[in-house]
């Protein structure tokens, strides 16, 4: 129960909520501007992290070129699963997207030589004896540290740093985004939400604004996996699993998949609900053994989503005729 | 001159052949009605000419080009443009905003137009007004900021055309544009079809399976049976047809 109190802690969690913020931002552009239900969007964030980790560990690349490079390899990743799959009925591109996921993250674990399988990136090939792929961030997450130090102690922890760094970026991209679904170019893409004949019969290439939407939010997990990668200095094939998808699922669902504006709380929401689950310790659930209670901590979840839903069909700001016209 | 020619035209779906070996052409700026009982392949033939479906035999070009092998929205941009049989309006988008999204040439459907708000926002304003102007014809203009969900489905169908009209087309395809309106409504839509003619240079082809409704707006009428062309002349020519009389109208006149 100790931790519960500690602010180390829900700085940590505040982190990760951004991380995850920005992660769901993605899913947002995909699912509640253009209707495109991406189930391997922790895929996009592998690839850059591993990217990231390889380049520059492996090739000693910058760590800033890297994370162009990974992010750019996102990109990539979502205009290939768009180019084979896009076409596909919507639940049939679903499926496919949990494959792709699942495909990055097999290649990751049984390509020992270039990404240290199982081991991660700890095992990565290294020319220069060992060393992380954090450096170059970890001046400026240790300048801030420096400067925080005086006036918070030992709070001024490197979580806070990061914190500090994402959270900008974070609100940098609901702002961007927020001007994007404005645009004429969401509009089209909202109406395929519903129909896709209206709009193709109006001139519209429908499959080029879903790629688009699909290549836009495959960046923003890309992002989000940059940032992921720089708070654990260290990445394994298990940090991307099918769950980290869902839960940047259950954030949308929170904020109301077509509300770019609730994402930010919705993330600290989730963050929260996360985090205090952990310390659900209590009698009876305190017979459970971890593993077990971390299971109940994921169902404790859904109780709280499937509630929202019956209550707010809409996600928490969302706008209700918007879910439920019809 | 022709500005839609449709030669020996076929389709089938698994064993259901729609549409076999349709064969006619339409004048420019003239307008002509399709007419057929229920399952003739009226439909079928619109989701052919306008991309939906692709043909499995024959040719079909439009200002003189074949059109039939390109995508849906190439065919619409090149100002072939339809109505969805039932009025298919965007619920989840405003009765404005269905509007606005058939302006063509929008800057800001680009993604890197993005990065040039000005021309973007001028675009808009430009197409909220021709979208009002359009709303205020159908007198449509206190629902500009409602969900189109909530209109009733006449105002659909004023809903539909309009948007069709909005792209500024060439020559227009409608399906069953009266089907299940009130007819204070179909004098309203015969209307602005009418004054559209009147104002531009817009080729009408139209499906209804009603002849009496389209009787005086038609200079032309082609009756379709079992995805066939059966007859096809001046409006009160069809009366006469005995095929016709036989297939359609026939076992009308013989209830009435
Ligand atoms: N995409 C399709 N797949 C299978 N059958 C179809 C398809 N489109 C039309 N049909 C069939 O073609 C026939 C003609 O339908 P339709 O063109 O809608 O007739 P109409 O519009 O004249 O009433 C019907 O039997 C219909 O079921
Ligand atoms: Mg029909």
């Amino acid at each position: 129960m100790e931790a519960f109190i500690q602010p180390g802690f829900w700085i940590f969690v505040l982190a990760m909520a951004g991380i995850y913020g920005v992660f769901s931002l993605g899913l947002q552009i995909q699912y509640g501007v253009a209707g495109v239900m991406n189930f391997g969007h922790v895929g996009m964030m592998a690839i850059t992290g591993y990217a990231i980790a390889i380049l520059v560990i492996r090739f000693q690349w910058s760590f800033w070129w890297a994370a162009f490079v990974g992010v750019a390899l996102a990109a990539l990743g979502g205009a290939l699963l768009g180019l084979s799959t896009l076409r596909l009925s919507g639940d049939y591109f679903a499926i496919a997207s949990i494959a792709f996921a699942e495909i990055t993250r097999y290649w990751i674990l049984n390509s020992d030589g270039i990404t240290g399988g199982a081991q991660g990136t700890l095992a990565i090939p290294n020319p220069r004896g060992f060393g992380g792929y954090t450096d170059e961030p970890e001046v400026i997450l240790t300048w801030i540290v420096d400067r925080l130090t005086p006036y918070l102690g030992d709070n001024a922890s490197r979580d806070l740093a990061v914190l500090l760094v994402v959270w900008p970026f974070f609100f940098l991209f609901l702002w961007i985004s927020a001007r994007l679904q404005k645009t004429s170019w969401a509009r089209v893409l909202r109406a395929t939400r519903e129909d896709d004949d209206v709009p193709r019969s109006l001139g519209k290439n429908v499959f080029r604004f879903r790629l688009q939407a699909l290549i836009i939010g495959s960046v923003f997990g890309g992002i989000a996996g940059a940032f992921w990668a720089v708070q654990f200095m260290l990445l394994a094939p298990e940090d991307f699993l099918r769950i980290v998808t869902f839960y940047g699922w259950m954030i949308l669902i929170l904020a109301g998949a077509t509300r770019v504006k609730g994402l930010a709380i919705a993330a600290i929401f989730f963050g929260f609900l996360y985090g205090a689950t952990r310390f659900v310790e209590f009698w009876p659930i305190s017979l459970l053994s971890a593993p077990e209670r971390s299971y109940l901590r994921i169902f404790l979840i859904g109780v709280v989503l499937i509630a929202l839903m019956v209550k707010r069909p809409q996600g928490l700001f969302g706008k209700r005729q918007e879910m439920v016209l019809e | 001159m022709a500005i839609l020619e449709v030669r020996d035209i076929s389709v089938s779906f698994g064993g259901i052949k729609p549409v076999r070996g349709v064969t006619f052409s339409v004048e420019a700026g003239s307008f002509t009605s399709i007419i057929g009982p229920n399952g003739a392949g009226k439909t079928s033939l619109f989701n052919l000419i306008s991309g939906v479906n692709k043909i499995d035999a024959g040719e079909i070009s439009f200002k003189g080009q074949t059109i039939h092998k390109l995508h849906a929205h190439e065919i619409a941009s090149r100002g072939l443009v339809r109505t969805f049989q039932g009025a298919k309006v965007i619920k989840r988008l405003t009765v404005a905003e269905n509007l606005m999204m058939a302006v063509q040439g929008n800057p800001g459907d680009s993604l890197w137009r993005f990065f040039t708000p000005r021309s973007r926002s001028k675009f808009e304003k430009h197409a909220r007004e021709l979208a009002m102007e359009r709303l205020d014809r159908v007198g449509m203009t206190k629902y500009a900021d409602d969900f189109a969900g909530i209109l009733s489905g006449g105002q659909r169908k004023l809903l539909d055309l309009s948007r069709a009209l909005m792209t500024n087309p060439s020559m227009i395809l409608l399906d069953e544009p009266f089907a299940g309106v009130n007819p204070t409504l179909v004098e309203k839509l015969l209307e602005v079809l009418a004054s559209m003619r009147k104002q531009h240079e817009i080729t009408f082809l139209l499906i209804e399976h009603d002849l009496e409704t389209v009787m005086n707006i038609s200079e032309r009428v082609i009756v379709m049976a079992e995805g066939k062309i059966i007859a096809d002349g001046l409006p009160n020519s069809i009366y006469e047809n005995e095929q016709v009389v036989d297939a359609y109208l026939g076992s009308r006149k013989r209830g009435a």
